[in-house]
């Protein structure tokens, strides 16, 4: 009998050991690669120190970011300020942000984008190998941006609508990343006289700054409605007229017009209402579609959950953008119809990023289809001056997510090319003003908007648009442009959102 | 005296004149890139004592179990590997006006253990002065217990060790050992009488009173270790050594599951009353929720294991410092099994692990060959202990129980530890050795 017990406490201490032998799997081959990605080990830290990171380059092969390596002691070098959101930094003391961030097991060489040679490199214990990637963006074309900011707080961001490729985002002001990266000691100063800087230059204002959108919004109501069904390009309301003098009253509240003049009210439709961006024409529109539709068309175009830039694992983090109050999971309903109204023409409690809004001029452009955005166009071998010849991966060509149907764009592309360059756009958007400067034959579509902020403070400034976007052309670039408390989106955003899209036309035509 | 040749233990000797050595010769090219005779010494020094004790069970005339020696000589050999690979400050002595390091040091306590080995294998003819005299044993373990909480040195918030000026030890180690000495005469005596008799209070069947009131008193004492020594291994060891005997001696799952609850019972207690004991569980519960402070050695642990992968980072390749400092404090005792699964990878660590099973099935099947009760009872005690102890250190070193300041057997740095081992191994030798010397027909060979 005691034999027999002595055999069972045998087969549970067998057990045991087959317990600790399964924990002991998991740490070192289930868990591995997530352990080895985190960056208090001591092996990615001692790896920041001593090893080569990979260079990033812009489309061109212009370096943006790169690493010498002196006495063993690695140091990074960060080319270009109007990329320093965009890239961010790899620090010692402040971590990694950004595409740093993102795409750090790579740059590093910790991973390896092919998963057989991933799962390899990790089985054999190999050495990393960092790797280098090349963005989707021509430095030409970021700086032409953040030049045109010039000396406002802002954000521009542009997309090739068809790709999704991410043309430029940058955000102003912005700073020198090279210090951070460098020794803890200098870092700490050198962030330190950042953070003492008006208007924080360390936030990203296109991924992570959201703003009151104001009119550009009523691109998104149009689309909206018009393929609910709820309404038509040629739908007007009776008491429209009226209502711009005298206020629209939603459940005892007055909505009000801004100021219209030199145009006389008349019984508008889609494009002549676009055009001078009557709010009341759009809280007309927006009740016709009603709350419900409008939160599930606005979880389609994106708002109500973060947004991401890039593949999946390796994103860059977009804020969320709101269209009501913001709760847990996501946009809480509309508490009465004087805020749908009213966020119908992007006032009340909306909230949204830069990104998101290029993202829905994008849709429009590319016929109803949200591109996927990117900004890593592809991952190669490691080469300090030029870029290596060896392509280990291309991101993007992920396909865009249909949002609203090809008729529907096709008509919001219409009523935009009118806001521009219609009759009665051209006395607002325009003012003449966003023309394409030195492009011919190219017609532009687009937004602007004037977000009323609270008492006292200067409305901000907004354009989203996308050319060329005459008939049978493909749009090779959406944009958004907003400035901080810039005013009048068409004296202030407007001519940046002209100027930039001339300027990649330009860039494109020549090469 | 005659002289039986121990083949099969000298056949698997053998591997450890390769092993060892080539552990030292790739540690030091690795670490400096260069090939030495020099730092070969240590590990050649140890191959020979493996072999002297050999030599010395030959001469004896020893017919005990042949693989003990083999299975110690390389579970002991990889340790040595790799306390050899860290740096030697970590611990060490002088003796004899020469400064020792870690390595070395723990050579000449190989060299000791071995010879404590033998002089117990060889010596101890007759269990009589383990058995007869186990209220004596039973009262110099309670002593020292006592010894241990009142003149204990803290270090590292636990209180275990006793200074004599110039030896430190572990009382834990000893207690230990004369706790399955006394718990095995003390189930044996009453195993016969009592395996049936029991009472029940609904569906759980109460173990009567001889068996009640030790397991209480183990309790009481167990608990006492907690809160006086804050020794939570040692507590843990002690009570899982007695539920497994008590187990063995009645067959009983009942009796271990009323011990466990009890020990639960206890454990939710000391966590609600005792800082130190919140700590650890908190930190086993999530130690990433203070990777830099509370958590810091288990997440360096978890972090040694992740690199070492599948094969290692290869010896001397592993354990990147931070700013000049290993990133795991104590890797040498409660953490060596992380710096083997570092070092030689998924393939090592199971390597050790089916090692000191397959010692475990040895001390087993000493268990089940051996002549009456007590020896039997003792085995096992004695086998459970190496067993459990290593249970232990390694699931708290995997995050699978909390971590406890336990040894892992022959492979943590440490005196006392090793000592205490080889007492245990040279108690399970005599006990093999007596059954082969009897001839009486073993009772069911497995």
């Amino acid at each position: 009998m005691i034999a027999t017990n002595v055999r069972r406490l045998g087969l549970y201490l067998l057990l045991g050991f087959a317990v600790m032998s399964g924990g002991l799997a998991y740490w070192q081959v289930i868990d591995a690669p997530q352990l080895a990605a985190r960056e208090d080990n001591p092996q990615v830290i001692a790896a920041r120190r001593s090893q080569p990171r990979g260079t990033i380059f812009d489309a061109r092969g212009a370096v943006l970011a790169s690493t010498t390596v002196t006495d063993g002691v690695s140091r990074r070098t960060y080319a270009d300020p109007a990329f320093s959101h965009l890239i961010g930094y790899a620090s010692l003391r402040f971590g990694t942000t950004g595409i740093e961030g993102a795409f750090d097991d790579l740059l590093i060489g910790r991973a390896d984008p092919n998963p057989i040679r991933d799962l390899v490199g990790q089985i054999l214990a190999r050495r990393p190998e960092p790797k280098d990637l090349t963005l989707t963006i021509d430095r030409r074309l970021q700086d032409f941006a953040a030049a045109q900011l010039g000396s406002s707080v802002g954000a521009v961001v542009a997309i090739d609508p068809a790709t999704g490729a991410i043309l430029a985002s940058t955000s102003t002001p912005t700073f020198d990343a090279t210090p951070i990266s460098g020794d803890p000691e200098p870092a700490g100063a050198a962030m330190d006289a950042i953070r003492a800087q008006p208007n924080n230059p360390l936030v990203a204002r296109d991924r992570q700054g959201r703003y009151t959108p104001g009119s550009i919004m009523k691109i998104f109501t149009a689309a909206a409605a018009l393929d609910a069904g709820a309404t038509t390009p040629k739908t007007t309301f009776p008491d429209q007229p009226k209502q711009e003098t005298q206020g629209f009253v939603v459940d005892g509240f007055t909505i009000t017009e801004h100021d219209l003049s030199p145009v006389q009210p008349a019984l508008w439709d889609l494009s002549p209402a676009l055009q001078v961006s009557s709010n009341i024409y759009f809280a007309h529109v927006g009740l016709e579609l009603g709350a419900e539709r409008f939160l599930d068309y606005a979880r389609r175009f994106g708002f109500c959950s973060p947004l991401a830039i890039g593949p999946a694992g390796r994103e860059l983090q977009v804020l969320p953008s709101y269209v009501t109050a913001s709760s847990d999971d996501g946009c809480a309903p509309f508490s009465d119809q004087v805020e749908l109204a009213s966020a119908s023409f992007g006032q009340a409690r909306v909230d949204v990023t830069p990104v998101q809004m290029a993202l829905v001029a994008a849709t429009i452009a590319d016929g109803g289809t949200m591109p996927h955005p990117f900004v890593v166009r592809d991952v190669r071998t490691h080469s300090d001056a030029a870029p290596s010849t060896s392509i280990l991966e291309t991101e993007g060509g992920e396909g865009g997510r249909g949002v609203v149907s090809s008729r529907t764009a096709a008509a919001v592309r219409k009523a935009m090319i009118d806001a521009v360059e219609g009759q009665l756009g051209a006395l607002y958007a325009g003012q003449g003003a966003v023309k394409l400067y030195g492009v011919t034959g190219v017609t532009t579509a687009g937004k602007t908007g004037t977000a009323q902020r609270g008492e006292g403070q200067q409305p901000h400034s907004w354009f989203i648009g996308f050319a060329p976007a005459q008939d049978g052309a493909t749009p090779a670039i959406a944009i958004a442009v907003l400035i901080e408390g810039g005013g009048s989106g068409a004296a202030n955003a407007a001519p940046i959102g002209g100027a930039v899209m001339a300027e990649w036309l330009k860039l494109k035509a020549g090469g | 005296m005659r002289v039986t040749w121990r083949a099969v233990e000298l056949r698997m000797l053998l591997p450890l004149l390769v092993l060892v050595p080539l552990g030292f010769a790739v540690t030091h090219i690795a670490q400096t890139g260069r090939l030495e005779p020099g730092p070969l010494g240590l590990a050649i020094a140890y191959v020979a004592l493996m072999l002297l004790a050999h030599l010395t069970l030959v001469a004896s005339g020893f017919r005990g179990d042949q693989l003990m020696l083999p299975l110690v000589g390389v579970v002991g050999g990889i340790g040595l590997v790799i306390l050899n690979r860290l740096p030697q400050d970590l611990a060490g002595t002088s003796a004899f006006g020469i400064q020792l390091g870690m390595a070395g040091t723990q050579v000449l306590w190989f060299a000791v253990g071995l010879v404590a080995m033998l002089a117990v294998a060889i010596g101890l003819r007759d269990d009589g002065i383990l058995r007869h005299y186990k209220y004596t044993w039973a009262a110099a373990g309670a002593v020292l217990l006592v010894a241990t909480f009142q003149f204990g040195k803290e270090v590292n918030g636990a209180r275990l060790w006793i200074d004599l000026g110039p030896v430190q030890f572990q009382p834990g180690e000893f207690i230990k050992l004369v706790l399955v000495v006394f718990i095995a005469a003390y189930l044996a005596e009453r195993r016969t009488l009592l395996a049936e008799a029991s009472s029940r209070v609904g569906p759980i069947a109460i173990p009567p009173l001889p068996y009640l009131l030790p397991m209480l008193a183990m309790f009481v004492i167990v608990m006492a270790i907690v809160v006086f020594s804050k020794d939570l291994g040692t507590a843990l060891l002690f009570f899982g050594i007695f539920l497994t005997m008590l187990f063995v001696a009645t067959g009983r799952r009942s009796y271990v599951l009323i011990g466990i609850l009890l020990f639960m019972g206890g454990a939710f207690v000391a966590y609600q009353l005792f800082g130190h004991v919140r700590v650890r569980v908190d930190n086993w519960l999530d130690p990433f929720a203070d990777p830099s402070g509370a958590g810091y050695q288990t997440v360096q642990a978890i972090y040694a294991f992740g690199r070492g992968g599948l094969f290692g980072e290869g010896l001397g390749q592993g354990l990147p410092t931070i700013n000049g400092v290993l990133p795991i404090p104590f890797v040498q005792t409660d953490f060596i099994f992380a710096a083997v699964a570092e070092e030689l990878g998924l393939i090592g660590a199971f390597a050790l692990l089916a090692l000191m099973a397959t010692l475990v099935f040895r001390g087993l099947r000493i268990a089940v060959l051996a002549r009456d009760d007590f020896s039997t009872m003792l085995a096992v005690g004695l086998t459970a202990s190496l067993g459990l102890q290593t249970l232990i250190i390694v699931g708290g070193n995997l995050k699978l129980v909390p971590l406890t300041g336990i040894t892992f057997p022959f492979v943590s740095y440490g005196g006392s530890s090793l000592l205490a081992s080889f007492l245990m191994v040279g108690l399970l030798l005599a006990i093999s050795h007596r059954s082969a010397r009897d001839v009486a027909p073993p009772r069911d060979e497995p």
